[in-house]
């Protein structure tokens, strides 16, 4: 299972990666979403698959493990308050580019 | 006994508080500036009070120390130090201080703008305070913070008169130079405290033989007195000084006279016991002092300001005392502190003359000037008396500072090779000295006016005073009988520099000496100056023009811009290009960092397939092909909105991987925010213009078309894999090699339920156990939220168009078109009327009952939100703006905040700690509904919930916003 697991999350890290460096500026940014989805996944995956019953108190048998979870859950949401930051971004500067290309968009240095 | 050795300081801050209150409006109209420097001198001088009561204090004794351990872990804390030496420097600052503070009200006084100048006494108070600290200090890092703070209030009187260029170059350059040379000074403390053990100012000092022979010695000694140079104008580095002079008058004789740049020669006299009697720093400072008092002495005379030439004759002083202090005999330190004192009184008394004479003749150039004494007669007196003690003539002070450098110069200790160059370049230096202190008068005061265009008069009574008392002093000290307390206290001063006892006698004549001798040919070297003056001056302009330490200064800048220049070019300007760059760069960094190491850990690893006990496992393993799937997808479809799509999937399936964790609170969050992630991206694709998306998806489909195109597939393609590689590498020896069971979550597990009443682990380490976190989570949600309005909106709003609080006519009449433009069925109207409440009501029940099971006040927020979406979509922005007029976002934001704020708050107030958990409605008493705690959990939950909410409506509401032009 660590096998695939680990294929799994390098493959979408792989996927995220080709992604961020493409020119349509929305393929970028859906790259960065699957970075951020990466990174859950292989957040989750740190809880040993030893859990056969959710982290309740008063849960009988083993429990999984809480603690990624909350971190998890925590990064889900700033990850989206960062997308929607990187969105708007993307927004003002198609505006004042005139285009969606990120090639065409050099003045990124000085 | 602790003694309140702060005292002086918090009185000096009492100062600068005062003075920058004065810059209130409102106040300005009945305080003068005049009033208000007098008022503020009583500051400097109730601190010179208490100074003298400590000496008295203090006797013959060892040192006062006061201490307060910050860190005690690392040893740091804020430390004074209070002996004979930093008596000495604090009563010299503060008492000139008095003095400078009273001359500048009247030197800014002014009918058009009588209270401007508040600013600027405020500054001068910070200096003070800071300089007191620094000379007061008991911890080299206590000693380094108040150092960086006497450059920074430097620099800002030096660029006072913000408009002059000349003078915001001379603020820089000053700041430069100290602020390079403070930096040195840093690592040298770090390395003394290092190998001394600790930073304490008792401990360096008694560790001296093991600082002297450790291996770093050489380095230590190196950048501490690279600091040292740097603040006291030692040649190279006297640069500054010079161009320091367009601070206005009474900031250049209070700091660049008397206090600042002593600070370098304060370093070294405390911590010579230390680091001293060496051969190194005799030649160290015997050489760079040499050298400085030359060049200053030498260039001084060719100068037409009268204020550069107090400058360079005060950088030639200064020069003196670094030699002094490297000689490390008995004598020199005799001479040190005679020649402190002496130094600064005359200095500062000349400085305040020539302010006088610049505020009243209105010019400092001595080929315009001449003839004042008639018009200026109690100037001239003052300023003759400061000169003669400048020139070292007796019965001044001034001459027994420079008996005393003489003996120390022909002492029998000074080595052979140098014993000949002593003598005579501090005669030579001497001698120019005489001949400017002569210049500085003659030229001023006596003889025939020179321009008739200036009319000049005695100045008021304060600023004749402000000069005099030094100068009296001078006098006094030089030509009354020997004081006994004065003379004791200098001796006092020099045997903790010296680390021994020293003699100090004040008395003038102690019979004919070679000294005296040498005396006797400098004052005649001297006066031969002064009466060729003309010539020597006129050959100093021809022979120096070309040359200046100053080139280095500005050929040192010209590299700095070709060099950035040259990183300019190298940049592409294209975001692409530096992704690539950074992503190979990481790669390369954990590669070859030892990220590759662990390869026998993958021999615990079963192969998969072999082992698929049950249906979870088979679930688990379609999960991963679906999310990896749907990401590929997202590369491989055409249209971007088809990738949204896939997207979507995605996110869906890793939720079902949460799901069968079991982790149903992460799942329920992964589920909302997939779905409200796509239905931003979609609308952030429908704001992007028609044209744009089409050329866009044209990218898409003709990527690889073009050769061009090709390589960049290729080169992304590698980029992607290597980095995928490597990740999936660390993943594995990660989940292979990481423990069992882990450490921290038990604790977690077992006291969930008895500290917070949860039964939901997750939910309770989220809103009692690291609330602090979710706290300052929610916060970046909502500065996430408010960065989009602000970047897509406000600036829209504030170029024009109509705020949006008023509420469009009433359409009901009129179909109700949704976001496209078209118009929706009443049924997807019931449906969008339906969710609405319904969506509030599962937050509700998430936000009570997320204690015991799924869900929490990110899932109630999140949920209204999507509900809100729906809306948008259905009715469109105009419909949902007049409809839902409750919905504000930033107030949602706001309360939210606050509310956990005020609940944190009062929970710290009950138990302690801030945010800890409360159970107000057990505390109260309240019959709730079973399995509901009012607590600081629920407050938390509500809380979130609104700020959640508050910030993505934010989101919709300014992405929803129809077709406007984004500027």
């Amino acid at each position: 299972m660590e096998l695939l697991t680990a294929l799994a999350v390098g493959a979408l890290f792989g996927v995220a990666i080709f992604q961020m460096l493409r020119r349509n500026a929305i393929r970028s940014a859906i790259g960065l979403i699957l970075l951020g989805a990466a990174i859950n996944l292989f957040l989750l995956s740190t809880g040993a698959y030893q859990g056969l019953v959710a982290a309740y108190a008063d849960a009988v048998g083993q429990r999984s493990d809480a603690l990624p979870q909350a971190l998890i859950l925590t990064a889900i949401v700033i990850s989206m308050g960062g997308i929607s930051l990187v969105l708007a971004l993307l927004l003002v500067l198609s505006a004042r580019y005139g285009t969606s290309d990120l090639d065409e968009i050099d003045e990124l240095r000085g | 006994m602790t003694y309140l050795l702060y005292a002086p300081m918090l009185i000096i801050l009492a100062g600068v508080l005062g003075a920058a209150a004065a810059g209130a409006p409102g106040l300005n109209r009945r305080l003068t500036v005049v009033r208000l420097a007098r008022l503020l001198a009583l500051a400097p001088l109730s601190a010179f009070g208490w100074l003298l009561w400590a000496v008295v204090v203090l006797g013959s004794g060892p040192a006062l120390v006061w201490r307060v351990d910050w860190l005690p872990s690392l040893g740091l804390g804020l430390g004074f130090y209070f002996d004979h030496l930093s008596a000495l420097f604090a009563l010299l600052v503060t008492g000139i201080g008095t003095l400078v503070v009273l001359y500048t009200g009247y030197y800014f006084k002014s009918e058009e703008r009588p209270w401007g100048e508040w600013r600027f006494l405020t500054y001068l108070l910070l200096f003070m305070m800071a300089m007191l600290g620094l000379v007061l200090a008991g911890d080299v890092i206590t000693l380094f913070v108040f150092w960086e703070g006497t450059s920074v209030t430097s620099f800002l009187l030096i660029a006072y008169k913000s408009k002059d260029e000349a003078a915001r170059r001379g603020a820089f350059k000053s700041l430069f130079i100290t602020g390079g040379g403070g930096i040195a000074l840093l690592i040298g403390l770090l390395l003394l405290s290092y190998v001394a053990g600790s930073s304490d100012l008792i401990t360096i000092l008694a560790s001296g033989d093991t600082v002297r022979e450790s291996v770093l010695y050489p380095a230590m000694l190196g950048l501490i007195a690279l600091g040292a140079f740097t603040k006291s104008a030692q040649t190279p580095f006297h640069i500054w000084l010079p161009d320091a002079m367009s601070a206005p008058t009474p900031a250049s004789a209070y700091l660049h006279s008397a206090t600042m740049v002593k600070a370098g020669v304060y370093l070294l006299a405390r911590l010579n016991p230390a680091l001293g009697f060496t051969d190194l720093w005799f030649w160290l400072l015997s050489l760079f002092g040499l050298a400085t008092m030359l060049t200053g002495a030498y260039l001084g005379l060719k100068q037409n300001d009268l204020k550069a030439l107090l400058a360079y004759s005060t950088i030639s002083q200064l020069g003196v005392l670094v030699v002094l202090i490297g000689q490390d005999t008995e004598i020199a330190f005799k001479a040190l502190v005679i020649g402190v004192v002496a130094h600064a009184l005359y200095k500062s008394a000349l400085f305040l003359v020539v302010g006088s004479v610049d505020h009243e003749a209105g010019s400092r150039d001595l080929r315009r000037l001449g003839g004042l004494a008639r018009v200026m007669p109690f100037s001239f007196i003052v300023g003759l008396v400061a000169a003669l003690s400048m020139a070292g003539l007796p019965p001044l002070f001034g001459f027994l500072a420079k008996e005393t450098l003489l003996a120390t110069i022909t002492h029998p200790t000074v080595p052979p090779a140098v014993d000949l160059i002593f003598p005579v370049a501090t005669v030579v230096a001497g001698a120019f000295v005489l001949a400017q202190a002569g210049m500085l008068i003659w030229d001023t005061f006596l003889g025939k006016p020179r321009d008739p265009a200036i009319h000049a008069h005695d100045p008021p009574w304060a600023m004749v005073l402000a000069p005099a008392l030094p100068a009296l002093l001078s006098l006094a000290v030089g030509a009354l009988p020997e004081p006994e307390g004065l003379a004791r206290f200098l001796a006092d001063a020099a045997a903790e520099v010296y680390g021994g006892k020293v003699k100090v006698s004040l008395a003038l004549w102690t019979g004919i000496t070679v000294p005296l001798l040498l005396s006797v040919i400098a004052v005649s070297l001297g006066l031969g100056l002064f009466l060729a003056r003309r010539r020597v001056r006129a050959l100093q302009m021809r022979v120096d023009e070309r040359w200046s330490f100053n080139i280095l200064y500005a050929g040192l800048f010209s590299l700095l811009d070709r060099a950035s220049a040259l990183a300019t070019r190298m940049q592409s300007g294209k975001l692409r290009a530096y992704l690539t760059v950074i992503l190979l760069g990481v790669v390369a960094l954990v590669a070859g960092s030892g990220g590759l190491s662990n390869w026998e850990s993958l021999a615990v690893l079963s192969l998969p397939g072999l082992d698929f006990t049950g249906e979870v496992a088979v679930l688990r393993v379609f999960a991963l092909l679906v999310i990896v799937a749907a990401a590929a997808a997202t590369i491989v479809l055409r249209r971007d909105f088809s990738a949204i799509v896939a997207l979507g999937a995605s996110g869906l399936a890793i939720a079902v991987l949460m799901v069968l964790e079991p982790a149903p609170d992460v799942a329920l969050v992964q589920v909302v925010v997939d779905i409200l992630t796509v239905v931003v991206l979609l609308l952030v694709l429908t704001r992007l213009p028609r044209e744009q998306r089409r050329r866009a998806d044209m990218l898409i489909m003709r990527e690889s078309d073009s050769r061009q195109g090709r390589l960049n597939l290729a080169r992304n393609a590698l980029v992607a894999t290597v980095s995928g590689a490597l990740v999936a590498f660390v993943t594995l020896i990660a989940l292979t090699s990481r423990p069992r069971l882990s450490a921290v979550t038990p604790y977690y597990e077992g006291s969930a339920k008895a500290l917070t009443g949860a039964k939901d682990i997750v939910g309770a380490i989220i809103v009692d156990f690291r609330a602090l976190d979710t706290l300052i989570e929610i916060v970046v949600f909502s500065l996430a939220g408010l960065g989009v309005y602000t970047l897509l909106r406000y600036a829209a709003i504030k170029s024009g168009q109509k705020a949006e609080r008023i509420s469009p006519p009433i359409t009901s009449h009129l179909p109700t078109l949704g976001i496209g433009g078209r118009e929706t069925s009443p049924f997807v109207h019931a449906l969008a009327y339906v969710s609405l409440p319904l969506s509030m009501v599962i937050a509700v029940v998430h936000m009570m009952y997320g204690h015991d099971q799924p869900g929490d006040g990110f899932t109630a927020g999140v949920t209204v939100s999507l509900a809100l979406g729906f809306w948008y979509v259905v009715f469109g922005y105009h419909e949902v703006r007049r409809r839902l007029t409750w919905l504000r976002p930033a107030p949602l934001i706001g309360g939210g905040v606050l509310l956990v704020v005020i609940s944190g708050v009062a929970a710290a107030l009950l138990t302690g700690s801030f945010l800890g958990h409360v159970d107000f409605g057990g505390r109260l008493g309240l019959p709730l509904p079973q399995g509901f705690d009012l607590s600081t959990s629920f407050l938390f939950e509500v809380a979130i919930c609104l700020t959640v909410l508050g910030s993505a409506s934010y989101l919709l509401d300014t992405l929803g916003h129809p077709g406007e032009e984004v500027t």
